[in-house]
């Protein structure tokens, strides 16, 4: 499969490596299908959309900021990052985490209830 | 939108497997439960809102090729 990112440019990758959403990231619900991509020279995860190439995510591992970070089985938990050219200013989505099953390439996102996570933790420190 | 008056006790059924009944009510206060398929995801409508605004945000956020972290270490949960 070939598509044409924003971020990378064209890709192309095997057809099973696509990682398929019951339905997408919140507010992106109608995108099923992504690839997650680890280039060399970023500290994140890239979730970009296969069937809108022209969106991605940038993710991080939970488990990497809180070791007690609730687990599912076979899945890891990824939060979905905000960027800012100010490190001290990019931020993490905790509360709603985006679980993926990279066995059956299955992911989903959901919201944490309790208000213990925050939506916009600061990812770096000096 | 649909609008429907129930009394406590009273249930609302969705389609053929979703239930909300009406537990109590006090001032300004309803409490409800819901049964629901477990593949069905409830929130709570406000912090839904809040999660898509951060995810929207986030997806117009810059390229990480534009920021130096090399001073910088992740912050991790106490």
């Amino acid at each position: 499969m070939k598509i044409n990112t924003q971020k990378f440019g064209e890709i192309e990758f095997p057809d099973d490596l696509v990682i398929n959403f019951n339905e997408g990231p919140f507010g992106f619900e109608e995108l099923k299908k992504f690839v997650l991509i680890k280039p060399d020279d970023s500290a994140f995860y890239w979730l970009n959309s296969v069937e809108k190439p022209e969106i991605a995510f940038a993710l991080f591992g939970l488990r990497i900021i809180d070791e007690n970070y609730p687990q599912i089985d076979n899945h890891e938990a990824f939060g979905i990052v905000t960027l800012n050219s100010d490190p001290l200013k990019v931020t993490i989505n905790m509360r709603a985490p985006i679980f993926i099953n990279q066995d059956n390439k299955t992911a989903y996102q959901t919201i944490f209830d309790k208000d213990n996570y925050s939506l916009y933790y600061n990812l770096f420190t000096e | 939108m649909l609008i429907l008056t129930r009394k406590i006790e009273e249930e609302i059924r969705i389609g053929s497997d979703i239930t909300i009944k009406i537990l109590s009510i006090s001032d300004n206060q309803i409490k409800i439960g819901i049964d629901a398929p477990s593949n069905v995801q409830i929130f709570r409508g406000e912090v839904y809102e809040k999660v898509v605004q951060n995810t929207i945000n986030a997806s117009h956020s810059i390229s990480d090729s534009k920021i130096d972290l090399s001073k910088y270490k992740i912050k991790k949960v106490q």
